[in-house]
Order: C-alpha cells, then sequence, then structure tokens
C-alpha cells in the first residue's frame, strides 16, 4: 500500500511536468484551420465601408524594436500626432524585443489576442504570421502611387511585402543595408587601409592582405564569426555568399542554395583562415557579443553592422567606426537589406482594421509624419518622394556615410520558406564547419534539414 | 439523592448521540476543509491537469500554427526516435543528471555535516551564501557566467594564462568538449542551496541521545552517520533526489540563456528542444509527444528512486 502511494506520489510530480509542454496547445487549433483568405476578403470588405465613417475605435500596436519604435516618449510623439487627426481611435502599445518577441507573437496568436498592428519585417509578416493565414490582406493600401513611389526606390522592397500570390501583408516605411565595421584606427595602424576601396568596398584578395597585415601589427584577434545563435546572422550570410559571389536562395526564393560551389568555396576559405589564424570563430557568440567586442576595441572588424548600429555605439567607442560593404571576389558586393514596415492582424474585427490602416497611412504616408517616422526608425526611407530625410539634421554626415551602400543592395530572399527553420540549421552549420566536419557534409546537412522543413511546411 | 446508575440502554443512546454529533462536526470540517481548497484545486485543474491532458492528446495529432488539426497516431512518437538531435538532447539530459543530481545530494550533505553543528550566526551565513544562487534571477546568474566564461575577456581564461595553464584562450561555452561541463558547473550552483538548508534542518533533528548511546558504545563518526544519522534523513534525501532530478530534466533557461543548444547541439536538453519546436517552429504536436515522454522518463525514475532509498518501508 504505501509502495503504491509512493509511486502515485511520484507519477503526480512527473504529471506536473507536462504542464510546461501543453500550456502552449491552446484551442485555437480549428481557427487556425479555418481558410484565412476567406476570413481576410471578409473583413478586407467590410474595412471599405466603415473607412469613410469618422473612426471610433481601440486598436493595439505593437512594435518590435525598430530605431526609436521601442521608445516610449517618441512613439507617443506619433500616437499625438496621429490622434490631432483622428481623434476617435485610441492606440494602445506594447514593446517587444527580439529576444522574446516571436514567443509572445505566438501565444498572442494561439490565444486569438494578437495586436491589431505589428511593425517588422517581411520575414515575419509575411513568410512566417503571412504565410499562416493570420495577417490581414492589405493590397488596398498598395495604390498605384504608392507602388510607384517604394518600386523607385527599390523593387525588392516591392516583392518581399506580398507573397506569391500578390497579396501584400506589409505596408514599409524604411530600409537599410547590412554592412560590416571596421575599427579604422587599427587598420591605420596595421597600413591596411589601402585595401579598401574610397567607397567601401573591397576584395576578396585584399580583405586576405588586411587580415594578414592586421595579424602582422599584433591583432590578437582581427573578426569573430559568431554562430552562437541567430541574432545578426545576416551579416555570417552577407559574408559567406560575397567572398566568391554566391547565392543565398534560388532566383524565386523556393530553395537554398548554401551547396552552391561558390558558397561551399566560400565556407572552406573561411575555414582556412580560422586555421591559420587569421580570423576566430566563436560558437558562444551572437551579433550582440561580437558588436559588444568591436565596440570595446577588442576586436578590428564587426560583421553586423548599419546605420542604426553606428548611432547606437557612436558614443562609446573610442575609435572611429567606418562602414564597409562585405569583400567579394569581383568587388561588388551584394548587401543584405533591411525592410521594416507594418502589417495588420486579421482580428475580424473590421473597424479595428480600418482604424489600424488610418494609422499605417499616417505613419508611412502623411506628408509631416512620414519623414518623422523615417527618422525614428534610423534608416533609409522606401518612398522616393520622402528625398533625402536626413538633409539638414545632425545625423547627415553619418546617413550619408550609409546611403552609400543602397546601390548593393542585393535580393531580399528572408522570405523563402521555412526561414524559421533555416536560420538555427545556418549557425548550426557554420558550427559543423569550423568543428572540423568537412563543408561539403556539413552543407548537405544544412540543406537536407532545410528541405525537409519545406517540405513540412 | 440515590445516584442513578446508567444502563446499558442509556450508555448505547449517549454513544449514539455522541457518533452522530461527531459525524456532523466530521461533515462540516470535511466540507471546510473542500472550500479552503477550492481555490487550489481550480487553479490545479485549469494550469495543471487541463494542459496535461491538452498535451497527451495533440501529441498524437499534427498540430502547427496554420494548418489544419490531422490526426497522426504515434507519428509523433515514431519521428521522435529518429530524430538525431532528439536522441542527442535525450543523451545530454541524462548526462547532466546522473552528474548533476549525486554532485549536488553529495556536496550538499558534506556541507551541511561540516556547517550543521557551528554557531547559529556562522550557520546562518553559511546558509545564505549557498542559497544565494536559488534567490538570484536565472538571467542575472546566467549573464555573470557568460562574462566569466567569456573567451576574450572572461576571468576563468585570464586566471588560467596567468597561472601559466593555458596558452590559448578557451571558448568555454563555444567548445564541445567543454560546453557541457560549463553547464553542469552553472547548474551545480544554483541547485545545491535548497539541499543544503534542507539537510541543515534534519540533521538538526536527529536525536542527539541516539548518537550519544551510539559513541558511548564505541561507534566512530561514520558509522554514527551511517546507522544513526543517515537512516533518520532519509526522508529528506529522497526528497531532495527527486526534485533536483526533476530541476535538472528541466533544465532549459540555462541553455536558452548560454549556448541556445549549441555548439553543434552539445548542450541541447529535452527541455530546450521541446520549446524550440513548439515555439520557434511552431510544431506543437512534436513538442507535445516529447513533453509526454519526458514526463513518462521523470515518472519511471522517480519511482526507482522511491524504490531505490526505501521510501515505501518507513512511514
Amino acid at each position: 500500500m504505501k509502495k503504491q502511494v509512493s509511486l502515485a506520489l511520484a507519477a503526480v510530480m512527473a504529471a506536473g511536468m507536462l504542464t510546461a509542454c501543453g500550456g502552449g496547445a491552446a484551442s485555437s487549433a480549428p481557427a487556425s484551420s479555418a481558410p484565412a483568405s476567406s476570413t481576410a476578403e471578409s473583413t478586407a470588405a467590410s474595412t471599405e465601408a466603415a473607412a469613410g465613417d469618422a473612426l471610433s475605435a481601440d486598436i493595439t500596436l505593437w512594435t518590435y524594436p525598430v530605431g526609436n519604435f521601442k521608445d516610449e516618449t517618441a512613439v507617443g510623439e506619433v500616437i499625438a500626432n496621429f490622434n490631432a487627426k483622428y481623434p476617435g481611435i485610441n492606440v494602445k502599445v506594447e514593446y517587444l524585443d527580439y529576444a522574446n518577441g516571436d514567443d509572445q507573437v505566438t501565444a498572442a496568436i494561439e490565444a486569438g489576442t494578437t495586436p491589431d498592428i505589428i511593425l517588422e519585417g517581411p520575414e515575419r509578416l509575411v513568410a512566417n504570421w503571412g504565410a499562416k493565414g493570420k495577417m490581414l490582406d492589405i493590397s488596398d493600401l498598395w495604390t498605384d502611387e504608392q507602388t510607384k513611389d517604394i518600386a523607385a526606390v527599390s523593387e525588392s522592397v516591392v516583392a518581399a511585402c506580398k507573397n506569391a500570390d500578390g497579396v501584400y501583408y506589409e505596408f514599409p516605411l524604411c530600409m537599410t543595408t547590412h554592412t560590416m565595421a571596421i575599427n579604422k584606427e587599427m587598420f591605420e595602424a596595421a597600413d591596411a587601409l589601402q585595401y579598401i576601396n574610397e567607397d567601401g568596398t573591397w576584395t576578396t584578395e585584399n580583405f586576405e592582405k588586411a587580415l594578414q597585415a592586421l595579424k602582422d601589427s599584433g591583432v590578437d584577434t582581427t573578426c569573430i564569426v559568431y554562430c552562437g545563435a541567430q541574432g545578426g546572422d545576416q551579416g555570417t550570410r552577407a559574408l559567406v555568399n560575397n567572398l566568391y559571389s554566391g547565392k543565398f536562395t534560388s532566383a524565386d526564393h523556393q530553395t537554398y542554395t548554401a551547396d552552391s560551389a561558390e558558397n561551399k568555396k566560400a565556407l572552406q576559405q573561411l575555414v582556412d583562415w580560422s586555421n591559420a589564424g587569421l580570423i576566430s570563430y566563436d560558437a558562444s557568440f551572437a551579433a550582440a557579443d561580437e558588436l559588444q567586442l568591436f565596440a570595446n576595441g577588442t576586436i578590428a572588424m564587426s560583421f553586423c553592422w548599419n546605420a542604426s548600429n553606428q548611432n547606437q555605439y557612436a558614443s562609446s567607442v573610442t575609435f572611429t567606426p567606418m562602414p564597409v560593404a562585405f569583400p567579394s571576389d569581383d568587388g561588388v558586393p551584394e548587401l543584405c537589406g533591411g525592410i521594416w514596415g507594418f502589417g495588420i492582424f486579421d482580428n475580424g474585427d473590421a473597424t479595428r482594421a480600418a482604424a489600424a490602416k488610418e494609422f499605417v497611412k499616417f505613419v508611412c504616408e502623411d506628408p509631416d509624419q512620414a519623414v518623422e517616422s523615417v527618422r525614428m526608425t534610423g534608416f533609409f526611407p522606401v518612398r522616393a518622394s520622402l528625398g533625402d530625410v536626413y538633409a539638414g539634421t545632425a545625423d547627415a554626415d553619418r546617413m550619408a556615410q550609409f546611403s552609400g551602400f543602397m546601390p548593393y543592395l542585393g535580393d531580399y530572399y528572408n522570405v523563402a520558406p521555412a526561414w524559421a527553420e533555416q536560420r538555427t540549421e545556418w549557425w548550426n552549420m557554420l558550427q559543423r564547419c569550423f568543428m572540423g566536419t568537412a563543408v561539403d557534409e556539413s552543407v548537405q546537412t544544412y540543406i537536407d534539414n532545410c528541405n525537409a522543413a519545406i517540405a513540412a511546411a | 439523592m440515590p445516584s442513578k446508575t446508567k444502563t446499558p440502554k442509556d450508555t448505547a443512546l449517549v454513544y449514539n448521540q455522541g457518533t452522530f454529533r461527531n459525524s456532523a462536526l466530521v461533515r462540516q470540517q470535511t466540507v471546510a476543509a473542500y472550500l479552503f481548497l477550492l481555490p487550489a484545486l481550480v487553479f490545479f485543474c485549469l494550469f495543471v491537469v487541463v494542459p496535461m491532458v491538452m498535451c497527451l492528446v495533440t501529441s498524437f495529432f499534427d498540430y502547427r500554427m496554420g494548418k489544419p488539426l490531422t490526426f497522426v497516431g504515434f507519428a509523433q512518437y515514431i519521428k521522435m526516435f529518429k530524430d538525431p538531435i532528439f536522441l542527442k538532447a535525450l543523451k545530454n539530459t541524462f548526462i547532466l543528471v546522473i552528474v548533476a543530481v549525486p554532485a549536488v545530494a553529495i556536496f550538499s550533505l558534506w556541507v551541511s555535516s561540516t556547517i550543521y553543528k557551528m554557531h547559529a550566526f556562522t550557520r546562518s551565513f553559511y546558509r545564505c551564501v549557498f542559497y544565494l544562487p536559488v534567490v538570484t534571477g536565472t538571467v542575472a546568474v546566467a549573464v555573470v557566467w557568460k562574462w566569466m566564461f567569456n573567451k576574450y575577456t572572461g576571468i576563468l581564461n585570464y586566471i588560467l594564462s596567468s597561472l601559466g595553464l593555458i596558452e590559448q584562450n578557451i571558448s568555454w561555452l563555444g567548445d564541445e568538449r567543454t560546453a557541457l561541463a560549463c553547464i553542469i558547473l552553472i547548474l551545480f550552483t544554483t541547485s545545491i542551496g535548497q539541499p543544503i538548508v534542507l539537510y541543515i534542518a534534519a540533521l538538526g533533528n536527529v536525536d542527539p541521545s541516539l548518537i550519544d548511546a551510539a559513541q558511548v558504545d564505541g561507534a566512530n563518526n561514520f558509522q554514527v552517520f551511517w546507522h544513526i544519522k543517515w537512516p533518520q534523513i532519509m526522508p529528506t534525501t529522497l526528497y531532495i533526489l527527486v526534485i533536483t532530478t526533476i530541476n535538472t530534466f528541466q533544465c532549459y533557461a540555462l541553455i536558452q540563456l548560454l549556448t541556445s543548444g549549441g555548439p553543434n547541439h552539445a548542450t541541447d536538453t529535452i527541455m530546450y528542444y521541446i520549446y524550440y519546436q513548439a515555439f520557434k517552429l511552431n510544431d506543437y504536436g512534436y513538442g507535445d509527444a516529447m513533453g509526454v515522454v519526458l514526463a513518462i522518463i521523470i515518472a519511471v525514475l522517480s519511482a526507482v528512486q522511491f524504490k531505490v532509498t526505501g521510501s515505501g518501508s518507513t512511514d
């Protein structure tokens, strides 16, 4: 009897374990199986009717930390400006971070408590939540005028904001190119600046010469290929793709192409440089760790740089961080882009959807607000009509450094299927390569796992 | 007045009245007890029993965000045991349990045995010191350890290189050979606080007269410990083993904060892999199936611990 009681007690304690695993299994499964497109159509149709009236609604906005959109005061000013024109619409804001934001959105989707508006990039709004039928079709915001205005800056932005069927799930606000950065003083001391062109581009051959020069001048760690987690992974992707002009996905973004000869050659080159001590890798580092070492002056280069980082670290660094392009064999880089904008969750409430659209249009299109909105992000406008939003501001010089890289903006492949799985597979592949597994084998595992994820998606 | 002698009939009547009153009282107390328990029971059912049942049920479905719910029988379980990452996570989890649980129990017992007889102030001081990592937030603990383990700026590499013990800095958390050991070390430091406090209390409750008697009979320290103290602290030991085992199986936060399962899955644990599958890839059905397997493993191990430590024969 006593044994039975004891065993029962043990079983109860172990059963408690299941709680941790069942929490997310909310009862929204049938909802998720409903045809999303029909819901979207009905909501969109009724939105038209509501939009003409004076709107009165309580809506929620969730923002990822895109520039100052993480700052309560700055966002509060945007809402105050909005309310001056739309006093009946009450906007409540919640601020997400990249560490937990996806989990919060996932939990909200499962619980049916998603916000009305969310600020992020197409890889989430289009390729993830849009593909899963959770976002509202906002094609009506993409008027001919808007489409032309955005296409005049980059056709890639237009393409990235819609799915393969042409349904738009994102209304973009800003964009940037991700670059590298070098410690200018370290490079000068090593006489390595000579290997970088005036426009910030350089070749793979010169990159290697610069690495050698830095080592010869006594720099202990030139740069770190971080592969501890997915944060800032666009840096390592751009590094690999550019070294020998590889592509990350096929042209239609349906398959991953890390197994191309160019990409494998680049990976092998990185491993060889690592073995020769010219570069380092760290499987416990994500981009934030690498950036901190760069800001400390411990390492000579960062693979995770952009205008926003330049602004963020400007006050803490004691050297000149100089943005440069990723090295490529032909000296013509293809830089990864970042696009940020608004999406609207399909909450089945026409009035709230209409109010959300008004807010999105106000932030992105309003003649007075749009410029301020872009400046808040610290990136560049996606609309040609906005011109140089930083002209005459204190940020003009800093932003001019980065605007020169915009012509090198490459394909926006982040909307490829199974993107979330791919991101994990990517840094796991880098870890395998640097830890001694043959590049061919490591890449094949990556491709196999990505293909399996695409098939399951 | 002549005394009135109670007849057997009178006695039976009084007895029955008392029984009746007792029964009413018991009923009243039972109802009151259940009313007091009700809030906890409601929460237990809502947040433990219901998710538990849902977890079990959905483990038999292909349940992903944005896809229709499809019954797949045992397919998730079959997939699990063909999944090399799950098997690696399972292996890592068992390594954590096999190393960390005995280490925590033995070290805690040793520390407690050393300090439980000390002056109250000293004893409290040590209790605070060892309990500090328990009350410190996991994130803070992880960040501090991450600093210490940092390959470039960490104090560990600095000390070892200063002593001439290493020639090149080591990426403690980024090297397959050292990452899991680092996790075990951190887990160890954050797990010993509660066992030490419990052991100190348990050792303090051992009847000193039994120890005196044994010593008078010539028992040495080991014999006193083994034959007098050890049997009396056995229930505490059992509790510590079960709780530490469960906590170790649930090791997630440290992995998430320090290594994300890397390098090359060297620190993946079942709990982290469940999180990854369910919340990163939104494959809830697969995550739930792994949760069920983890629960079964813990139940079996806990039962074995009860059996081995002989708690079934005590009470």
